[in-house]
């Protein structure tokens, strides 16, 4: 099949690749541009282990083909990150709270609870679980990423 | 001893790059010109295989090679040598009927005689990428003549099943038998009450969120092979892998770096592991394999499935007289391990002081994916079986469930308590957990708050669990500590981490000893170059094994690191003193750091040796983690739905390393029993055989917005059998979740006659049985 | 898996869309806008289409616009943008009730309102409420273009009255104007994020003197596709909710569930009974809470 050219952003940086149009957004991003944060866990859109920032929304890279991403906007996991390498409050309350185990989750979790808190600052345990009812872990019972996510949010509330 | 180190929720090491991306899990390997396999499954349960054609695809586009198992046999390929049986001295060993051996079978990585379960692996392609390998796999044609097929465990031990190997043509190829029958049967027949209860426990799969993933690099200058791949312990793979081959075991490395969940899946080896191998080595270049995840649902070794019967009787007062069991556990098509059935053999009279019991354990084949340890193997089963029998007795005879327990319960007293079937409790305050568990869950507030459920017209159901479960595991482990001139310590280990922190909670147990910083050790683990020696993890061994040999090694450490001391600084060993990580001629201010010394040891002619120990350790001794679990659930009878109000536990894990990674563990653990309590369900077709659950939408996965916070303390009882005195963490919140569950749902459902519920307890199965009881 | 092999095409407008559906000939081409739906079925090889036409740049897909009898909505509008739009919360209470329960917040953000509409899903949030309000789409070829009301739109389960040559250019959805209307949604799955198994909607507006004078209900899981219950909104009109009890007296003629893996057609039906009584009681008092 002939392959497509694509001018995309990923964590600010322009990238112009060339992709079967079959090839998933996911697997553009761990597979030709090497950024191997962002997880497939089951290629059909259910897990979120491959969730991404999409123009500032989080999406599942599984469920978008990498010709879709044609001069748009990603932020994956390794963007979070701040310019200077420094995690983000977020990633510190996860790592505070150790709201991980085997990881393999994580950049998933964190990009959902990072997108909830852009748009609700001072969400609940109820709408925290909602905001990851859409990412699977089958390691944490959740609990602890849950506290992360509050004591983010707390911590960004109490200006610290 | 007051410990600084060991007990402190110390942030994890192995957080400071998955939080960023950079972890590296099997799938994240790539090495340059690697190509990509894709395996053929066999879509029967049951087939001869006829032939399999594979011209057509062998014309697709991109396509390198396609191997099926005509060309592993001319390759002598052997097959995985599992040994399935367990074999410390503590397991409960198994045999064949009439103590016969036990039937094993080849597990052949591509079968040529017959299929024995849908989507066994039966063919392989390689291709440039992965999608053509898929293209090319989907017009591979297999020829097959279809043979009946039995998937359900108490079918397939019926008369007249289809046999699944030809040597055991009634497919039943362990029982055995423990206890004592003769004392049974009379105390049984002396008995004022007998309860009894048939108990299905079907069929789950462990879903590590990581599907499984290979990449095997056959170097032709050296005739190496490099397999990158996450399991449950690489030098266990690493053996097998060579043995597969038919190679020496140092031409194979395997390198395992992240590991994205385990729960016992990924304890034995996988076909895909030596095929990737094998197939880099017949095309020359890098070829890598990557699990879909309807694949792995065909494919992963799968948990649970143990049909039993229980009986226990009582006297006139509730006092627990004896116990028959009759456990039948499904291994599936290709035996890989009898673990589940073995531990749970060991376990069936739970908490309770039962002084006689005996118990018939059998195993089955049937066309099923095979199954292997899940989560706290075995447990889980006989703790359901158990308690659910207790709560049932107390039901029916008129006691109160609490008052029936307590008056059963094995006590401090006892310990260590041998049980009825042979297993020694090693220590535990049962009665306390319980007491601390009911005060946490504020025992007596329930009523009220059922009263105010009731008033919004739900029901509220109280669920109650006691438990005990073994770690036995691999029992030798061995670490090697080596100071480094720089200021770290390198502490190389043979267990796998998957998620359980292994980089800290270690470090603690090192640093703790050597008296550094947690930060200044470096855990490593999991490739073979730098692993020679390791039991994996499994069955809740590593903090207990990798604890004990760690602080075996720390103290050989000082020890060695002390006579080199005294020639440094020129003093008598006695007048040494070691604290902070280095030694100080006692009464002055001469010292020198372990780092120090080891940098002048490297420099020193006249000093030889290296900074380094290596030390080995067997232990045998099991130890049994215990606790009481305890929810509430509340259902809405107009639709049968219903949410997990309040879920409260009190563990024993004995001492905790880190609090914070037991805590994980313990939520964790709950939920994954509860999804097998409420949703998880490998459901087949039981004609065809055929799986129905092949994917996250037909697969119940517990998501965050069913489950509550749950409430978690732990009563730390020390275990007398290991130095740290650490039991293990890791199975407690599985092991009675199962049980504490099904408990609150017939609580809330016994007034609509509700005697029992098979798991999963499903909206529409509570929706029935109250429409059927009103 | 990977997708089987397709080619892949983003024109820039309806009409050329159009044309490449009209062109198609032997060849399956398919539409993708949000691709929710359709890349997990691709994903499993389920369906293979030769060509993507992807109709994310095509203009003038996405807007909502209020035409004061009704609202028309861009056939790719993001369910997302549903939920943020303060339009719908305020002109369509009963979408705006229903989109949040519509998948996950990563779903919604790519999944739009034709494509839930046109996949035909039984129990799907958005189709029920559309249809419990008469709303109609618009379906456009090379040759035509026309309005096509959503009673009679659902064949069955995941098949609609879509031509492969016609794109959902808009949905019209008519707005009521009374001063006291209120809503009502309940869905029964195996947990809150999943398919729903049955659900039930509705939609009433009271008279001053509190009879009721519309009412719109629909339910889903209870037949093939999502149903319009007009037998129990003829009865509710003029009554007064003291009678509610009585409009369900002919539900069992008006829905035909089946029985599958999920549910059995008697938990269907018993449950879609309490369902839609509850949520016509939510929808009463919530209109008498805007009366007063
Ligand atoms: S990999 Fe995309 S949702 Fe699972
Ligand atoms: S931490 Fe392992 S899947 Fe979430």
């Amino acid at each position: 099949m002939k392959e497509i050219e694509v001018t995309l952003t990923v964590n600010k940086r322009v990238h112009t690749v060339n992709v079967a149009p079959r090839m998933t957004l996911v697997d553009c991003l761990r597979d030709i541009l090497r950024l191997t944060g962002t997880h497939v866990g089951c290629e059909h859109g259910v897990c979120g282990a491959c969730s991404v920032m999409f123009d500032g929304e989080p999406v599942r890279s599984c469920l978008m083909f990498a010709v879709q991403a044609e001069g748009h906007e990603i932020t994956t996991v390794e963007g979070l990150v701040g310019e200077d390498g420094e995690i983000s409050d977020l990633q510190d309350s996860f790592w505070e709270c150790h709201a991980m185990q085997c990881g393999y989750c994580t950049p998933g979790m964190l990009i959902s609870s990072h997108a909830l808190l852009m748009e609700n600052p001072s969400p609940d345990d109820h709408d925290i679980r909602e905001a990851i009812s859409g990412n699977l872990c089958r390691c944490t019972g959740y609990q602890q990423i849950v506290e992360a996510v509050k004591m983010a949010a707390e911590r960004r509330q109490e200006g610290l | 001893m007051k410990y600084q180190k060991i007990g402190q929720p110390v942030r994890r090491r192995e957080d400071a790059r998955l939080l960023k991306g950079q972890g590296r899990f099997s799938d994240d390997w790539s090495v340059d010109g690697q190509t990509y396999m894709a395996v053929v499954r066999s879509t029967y349960a049951h087939a001869f295989i006829l032939g399999i054609d594979v011209e057509v695809a062998r014309s697709m586009p991109g396509v390198l090679t396609i191997l099926t198992g005509d060309d592993a046999r001319l390759d002598n390929l052997a097959p995985i040598p599992h040994s399935p049986l367990p074999s410390t001295k503590h397991d409960m060993k198994l045999e064949g009927p009439n103590g016969s051996e036990v039937f094993i079978g080849d597990h052949t990585l591509l079968p040529t005689d017959k299929v024995r379960y849908v989507g066994e692996a039966i063919a392989i392609v390689v291709a440039e990428t992965l999608a053509q390998a898929e293209d090319a796999a989907e017009v591979v044609s297999v020829n097959y003549d279809p043979l009946p097929a039995v998937t359900d465990t108490a079918k397939a031990a019926e008369n007249g099943a289809p046999t699944i190997w030809d040597e055991v043509p009634d497919n039943i190829c362990v029982e055995t038998f423990f206890g004592d029958k003769e004392r049974t049967d009379a105390a049984f027949a002396a008995a004022q009450d007998v309860v009894e209860m048939d108990i299905v426990i079907d069929r789950v799969t462990g879903v590590p969120m990581e599907p499984r993933a290979a990449l095997g690099d056959y170097n032709l200058d050296t005739g190496r092979y490099t397999i990158y791949a996450g399991s449950g312990g690489s030098v266990r793979q690493k053996r097998e892998i060579a043995e597969v081959l038919g190679v020496e075991g140092d031409t194979v490395r395997v390198v395992s770096k992240d590991v994205g969940g385990n729960f016992g899946t990924r304890n034995r080896l996988y076909v895909e592991f030596p095929l990737v191998g094998w197939a880099s080595r017949k095309i020359g270049r890098p070829v890598k394999w990557t699990c879909d995840r309807g694949e792995s649902f065909l494919s992963d070794y799968q948990g649970r499935d143990l049909v039993t019967r229980v009986s226990l009787a009582l006297d006139d007062a509730g006092q627990f007289l004896a116990m028959r069991a009759d456990n039948l556990s499904n291994v599936g098509s290709r035996m890989v391990s009898l673990s589940p059935l073995s531990k749970g053999s060991g376990l069936i009279t739970g908490s309770y002081d039962i002084p006689v019991a005996y118990l018939r354990s059998r195993a089955v084949f049937s066309n099923t994916a095979p199954t292997n340890a899940y989560r706290s193997s075995g447990r889980p089963e006989v703790t359901f079986a158990i308690e659910r029998l207790v709560e049932t007795a107390a039901a029916e005879l008129g006691y109160d469930p609490i008052e029936l327990r307590r008056k059963n319960l094995v006590s401090s007293e006892q310990m260590p308590y041998p049980n009825a079937v042979g297993m020694t409790y090693d220590s535990g305050e049962y009665a306390k957990s319980m007491d601390m568990c009911m005060d946490l869950a504020d025992w007596r507030g329930f009523e009220t708050r059922k009263k105010e459920a009731e008033s919004r017209g739900m029901l509220l159901g109280r669920g109650f669990a006691n438990y005990v479960e073994s770690s036995i595991g691999t029992p030798r482990e061995q670490a090697e500590i080596h100071v480094r001139a720089d200021g770290h310590i390198d502490l190389v280990i043979g267990t796998q981490p998957s998620g359980q922190g292994h980089e800290t909670s270690f470090a603690q147990v090192a640093a703790e000893w050597l008296g550094v910083p947690v930060n200044t050790i470096s855990v490593i683990v999991g490739d073979t170059d730098l692993v020679k020696v390791g039991g994996g993890s499994h069955s809740g061994r590593s903090m207990r094994m990798a604890g004990t040999v760690i602080v075996k090694a720390a103290d050989e450490l000082i020890e060695k690191s002390k006579k080199l001391a005294a020639v440094v600084l020129e003093a008598a060993e006695t007048d040494l003193e070691f604290h902070d990580g280095k030694f100080q001629v006692v009464g002055t201010d001469r010292e020198i750091s372990l780092y120090a010394l080891a940098e002048v040891v490297g420099r020193r002619s006249d000093l030889p040796e290296k900074l380094s120990v290596i030390e080995d350790n067997v232990m045998e001794t099991p130890v049994f983690p215990n606790g009481c679990h305890i929810c509430e659930i509340e259902i809405d009878p107009v639709s049968g739905a219903y949410k997990i109000a309040r879920y409260t536990t009190v563990d024993d894990v004995g001492r905790a390393i880190n609090p914070l990674i037991v805590d994980g563990q313990t939520h964790g653990g709950i939920v994954q029993g509860a999804g097998e309590a409420l949703g998880e369900l490998c459901a087949m077709d039981p004609e065809s055989g055929q799986p129905l659950a092949g994917s996250f939408m037909d697969y119940h996965m517990p998501r965050a917005d069913e489950y509550p916070s749950f409430k978690t303390e732990l009563n730390e009882v020390p275990s007398p059998t290991n130095p740290l005195g650490v039991k293990a963490g890791g199975e407690g919140g599985t092991t009675p979740a199962l049980a504490v569950l099904v408990n609150g749902f017939v609580d809330a459902l016994r007034p609509f006659g509700v005697r029992d519920i098979q798991m999963p307890v499903t909206p529409r199965k509570v929706w029935e049985l109250i429409k059927a009881g009103s | 898996m990977k997708a089987a092999t397709f080619d892949y095409v983003r024109p820039a407008s309806v009409d050329e869309v159009c044309r490449l559906l009209a062109d198609a000939g032997e060849m399956e081409r398919k539409i993708i806008a949000g691709g929710q739906t359709l890349v997990p079925l691709m994903a499993m090889r389920m369906s293979r289409p030769d060509m993507l036409i992807d109709i994310n740049d095509v203009n003038g897909l996405s807007e909502i616009e209020d035409k004061g009898d009704h609202l028309v909505i861009g056939g790719c509008t993001r369910q997302r943008a549903l939920e943020r739009s303060e339009i719908i919360s305020k002109r369509l209470p009963l979408l705006a009730k229903a989109i949040r329960k519509v998948g996950h917040i990563q779903t919604r953000n790519r999944g739009t309102i034709g494509g839930s509409i046109v996949h035909g899903d039984p129990t799907a949030e958005i189709s029920m409420a559309a249809l419990a309000l008469e709303a109609s789409v618009l379906l456009r070829s090379v040759s035509e273009e026309k309005e096509v009301p959503l009673d009679g739109f659902f064949e069955a389960a995941m098949v609609t009255n879509i031509e492969p040559d016609q794109i959902l250019t808009e949905v019209r959805i008519p707005v009521w104007e009374g001063a006291s209307i209120g809503t009502g949604f309940y869905e029964t799955a195996s947990r809150e994020s999943d398919y729903a198994i049955v659900s039930a909607m509705a939609q009433i507006e009271l008279a001053a003197d509190g009879t009721i004078v519309k009412a719109a209900v629909s339910a889903g899981g209870v037949a093939p596709c999502p149903l319009k219950l007009r037998g129990v909104e003829l009865a509710l009109k003029g009554s007064k909710p003291a009678e509610l009890s009585s409009a369900l007296d002919g539900l069992d003629e008006e829905i035909d569930p089946d029985t599958d893996v999920h549910a059995t057609a008697g938990y269907r039906s018993r449950v879609a009974r309490r369902l839609i009584t509850r949520a016509i009681e939510d929808a009463v008092s919530e209109a008498k809470n805007e009366r007063d």
